[in-house]
């Protein structure tokens, strides 16, 4: 289960809202490597990883990802304050604003609804953690690309620590696959998946390959 | 930044630290000294927490320090309070 802290993990406070910049940022919120598909990603694959380390870090990351998802929602929900219909068409708002309003949707920066397709669960844990470890980097180039157009500092610092945490992510997924090839077959990595088929795990303190 | 600003700012700081070093120690279970920093962390937000939700209402909705009528009340995370609206 989960419990609910009532604060941001990282503060918001953006004082000039900017709808152009809130089109562009809900991205990280249903767009291809937002936070959304990457809280589902990693709470889907834990089940099929049959190592403790990695079902912890799993968990975890798919935790820390659900409050990067508050942020980015904060961030959007902040961004579109007080706006007049003519602002909302000046900035391009006004295609999201027909069906949602300034209501949170997850969708990408185009409009297309968020979708299961952009991520995996295939049940392989090799498979698994070179998936996660391109997700972290896809969410990584995407803040980078919000920072190319973000120009107001209440905006670029949550989006500059949500940028830090992939790279530290991606550092956590690096050693989770080193656990992953440390437990399987050295000279061949793929001989089996050991989430599925019948193996001998190697008893504790065997050191030999 | 006010009072209550400050109290939230170091309990973050100190949360911070610790989820750092529970990821870290998801894959590096053995190290004693990641788990004695941790173990420091978590004692000095125990006391941050307690004393910031006796000031200013609770943070965590099974706190011994937070009451039922305080969960409900504004701001909630996303949102700005008036005074930062008007700064």
């Amino acid at each position: 289960m989960w419990s609910y802290q009532k604060k941001l993990q990282y503060p918001i406070h953006i004082h000039t809202p900017d709808a152009r910049m809130a089109k562009l940022i809900i991205d990280q919120y249903g767009g291809p490597h937002g936070e959304l598909g990457a809280s589902l990603r990693y709470i889907s694959q834990r089940y099929s990883m049959p190592w403790p380390e990695l079902k912890a870090i799993l968990t975890d990351i798919g935790t820390e990802e659900l409050a990067h998802l508050e942020m980015i929602s904060a961030i959007v929900y902040q961004l579109t304050r007080n706006l007049t219909p003519e602002q909302i068409r000046e900035a391009g708002f006004d295609a999201y604003f027909m069906d949602h309003t300034t209501g949170i949707y997850p969708a990408d920066a185009s409009g297309v609804p968020f979708s299961a397709q952009t991520f995996a669960s295939t049940g392989d844990p090799l498979a698994d953690l070179h998936e996660d470890l391109a997700a972290e980097q896809k969410a990584r180039l995407t803040y980078d690309n919000i920072l190319r157009f973000a120009k107001d500092p209440d905006v670029r610092d949550p989006i500059k620590f949500l940028r830090e945490r992939e790279i530290v992510h991606y550092q956590r997924f690096g050693e989770a696959l080193r656990i992953a090839t440390d437990h399987l077959d050295s000279k061949n990595f793929y001989a089996l998946n050991p989430a599925f088929d019948k193996w001998k795990r190697r008893p504790a303190g065997d050191k030999k390959a | 930044m006010n009072e209550q600003q400050k109290a939230l700012r170091k309990i973050r700081g100190i949360q911070f630290a610790i989820w750092e070093l529970r990821i870290f120690l998801d894959t590096h279970p053995n190290d004693c000294n990641a788990l004695k920093r941790l173990q420091a962390y978590e004692t000095q937000l125990e006391s941050a927490v307690s004393q910031y939700e006796e000031a200013y209402g609770p943070l965590n909705e099974d706190s011994a320090t937070a009451n039922r009528w305080a969960w409900v009340q504004e701001p909630w995370p996303w949102e700005m309070q008036k005074e930062e609206e008007e700064s």
